[in-house]
């Protein structure tokens, strides 16, 4: 994670998300999937082809793309269907956009209920016999059963968590970096998966975005770093006010 | 006048020797100055990471000059504020401390202004400072002078229209052996413990408390293996890479 300053002068925190060797891997169809949009199944982060069996390498052979760490589905519809094989690059976004980011949070392991579900617990003194940390009671006299998915100790974390509406700020086409504003859920070095903005109020913000996707032998020439209109690039002079 | 010499002819004129002039700057060597907020922390992050902040750090540094301090200089830095009249504010004090990595580095200034101490930590690469100016060279014993707090208010009052004290680049930065004397306990933290290691304070502690402190030492931390991060060879490396981007 990373400061970046905006030309009023305000700081913000960034998170560095980098897209390492990204490729489509196989179209699904709608009547194939069973949804209501066709599917594409794109996989991340370059992995040993030793340690899985021949079926599940079929895919990968198939695309012609060494095997990769992880693979997801996206829905798409129809005119925005890619070749599978294609490379997918941190240009597809573009500054000013907003993302969702998704990803398995840190393990915490087996964790107690203050941890879990922030439970205020019992006083530390006045008589408390070995009940400091403990959830108390947890159901009622006439209900006779304790409810399906009373929140109680168990493990914590490793489960898939979205972070919505976080803005694009900065895009490095040279080392396929995208600045994306705020945190993420996961550890560093983890593998996470960008999407374009599901809420409402961020509709109309992706305007004229690379579609389908940015493809490296085309005709555009991008400039190695994509900066938002309202961030301070540190090739200005400082900040001052009138 | 010419002399006679032994043969009686007179001697050929001799010109006087050339004075031998000794450049004292570059005798001394170029002195290696790499700011502490290049050197990554020990962890796992991709090294790509520092070396894509290297560059923005570097980037602005050739807009903006931060000039070499240490702990113990006396700074002077102008940073645009909204509110102020001028949209300018001006703050002079002494370097108690320098943290963080990378383009979040800060460091904290302090001074007394009608006796009320004041501290105000400054990020280094934040583009709202328009200038630093070092008015005072001077290195002291220890890396963090938090204790000033703690000490009699004359230590930390610094003239806000002090004049820059002038130094030559090639001569070795001072260092002030000065002992601060304390204000009576309480103190903010037990300044007196060995985890601080702190060699500027004059203790006026009778004996046994000074003993008494010593409890708390734990000399087997200098022999722990593990908690060891030599960043001499990851200095050299980034020293030449900064040093080069900077002469372009």
């Amino acid at each position: 994670m990373m400061p970046i300053w905006t030309k009023s002068g305000k700081k913000h925190a960034v998170t560095l998300l980098k897209v390492q060797d990204c490729h489509v891997l196989r179209y699904i169809s709608k009547e194939e999937s069973g949804g209501k949009t066709s599917q594409l199944l794109v996989g991340g982060k370059n992995a040993s082809p030793f340690y899985k069996s021949e079926s599940a390498m079929e895919i990968f052979k198939e695309a012609g793309v060494p095997r990769k760490q992880k693979v997801t589905t996206f829905n798409v519809t129809d005119d925005a269907i890619i070749k599978p094989g294609t490379p997918l690059y941190a240009a597809h976004f573009r500054p000013g956009q907003f993302v969702d980011v998704t990803s398995k949070t840190i393990g915490k392991g087996f964790q107690g209920v203050m941890k879990r579900w922030g439970f205020k617990g019992q006083p530390a003194s006045h008589g408390q016999t070995k009940t400091h940390r403990r959830p108390g009671a947890i159901s009622t006299n006439k209900a006779a059963k304790v409810y399906r998915g009373k929140k109680m100790p168990g493990r914590m974390g490793n489960i898939y968590r979205t972070s919505f509406g976080l803005k694009v700020w900065r895009i490095n086409t040279k080392h396929d970096i995208i600045y994306v504003n705020g945190s993420v859920p996961g550890h560093t070095n983890c593998l996470v998966k960008v999407k374009d903005s599901k809420l409402s109020t961020y509709k109309d913000c992706n305007k004229n975005p690379p579609f389908p996707t940015f493809f490296a032998d085309g005709d555009e020439k991008l400039p190695e770093d994509l900066y938002d209109e309202e961030i301070f690039q540190f090739t200005d002079p400082s900040v001052t006010y009138a | 006048s010419y002399r006679i010499s032994s043969d009686g002819e007179p001697a050929k004129f001799q010109p006087p020797p050339k004075p031998v002039i000794i450049d004292k700057q570059k005798q001394k060597g170029e002195r290696r100055f790499l700011s502490p907020e290049f050197i990554p922390p020990r962890g796992r992050t991709d090294p790509l990471k520092f070396y894509i902040e290297r560059k923005d750090m570097i980037q602005r540094r050739k807009v903006f000059n931060i000039p070499e301090f240490y702990v113990g200089h006396v700074l002077a830095v102008t940073t645009a504020d909204p509110c102020a009249n001028d949209k300018v504010n001006r703050f002079v004090g002494i370097c108690i401390q320098r943290g963080g990595k990378g383009l979040g580095a800060t460091f904290v200034l302090r001074n007394v202004i009608e006796d009320q101490g004041v501290e105000i930590c400054y990020e280094l690469y934040n583009p709202r400072i328009q200038a630093i100016e070092v008015l005072k060279l001077e290195k002291r014993l220890d890396d963090n002078l938090m204790y000033l707090r703690d000490a009699l208010p004359e230590y930390s009052t610094f003239d806000v229209n002090m004049k820059p004290v002038s130094h030559l680049d090639h001569e070795e930065i001072p260092v002030n052996k000065l002992q601060v004397r304390m204000k009576p306990k309480p103190w903010s933290k037990r300044w007196e413990r060995p985890k601080y290691n702190i060699k500027g304070i004059k203790f006026e502690l009778p004996e046994k408390k000074m003993k008494a402190a010593q409890k708390w030492s734990q000399p087997w931390l200098e022999f722990d293996m593990l908690r060891e991060y030599d960043t001499s060879k990851i200095e050299e490396k980034i020293w030449k890479e900064v040093s080069e981007e900077l002469k372009k």
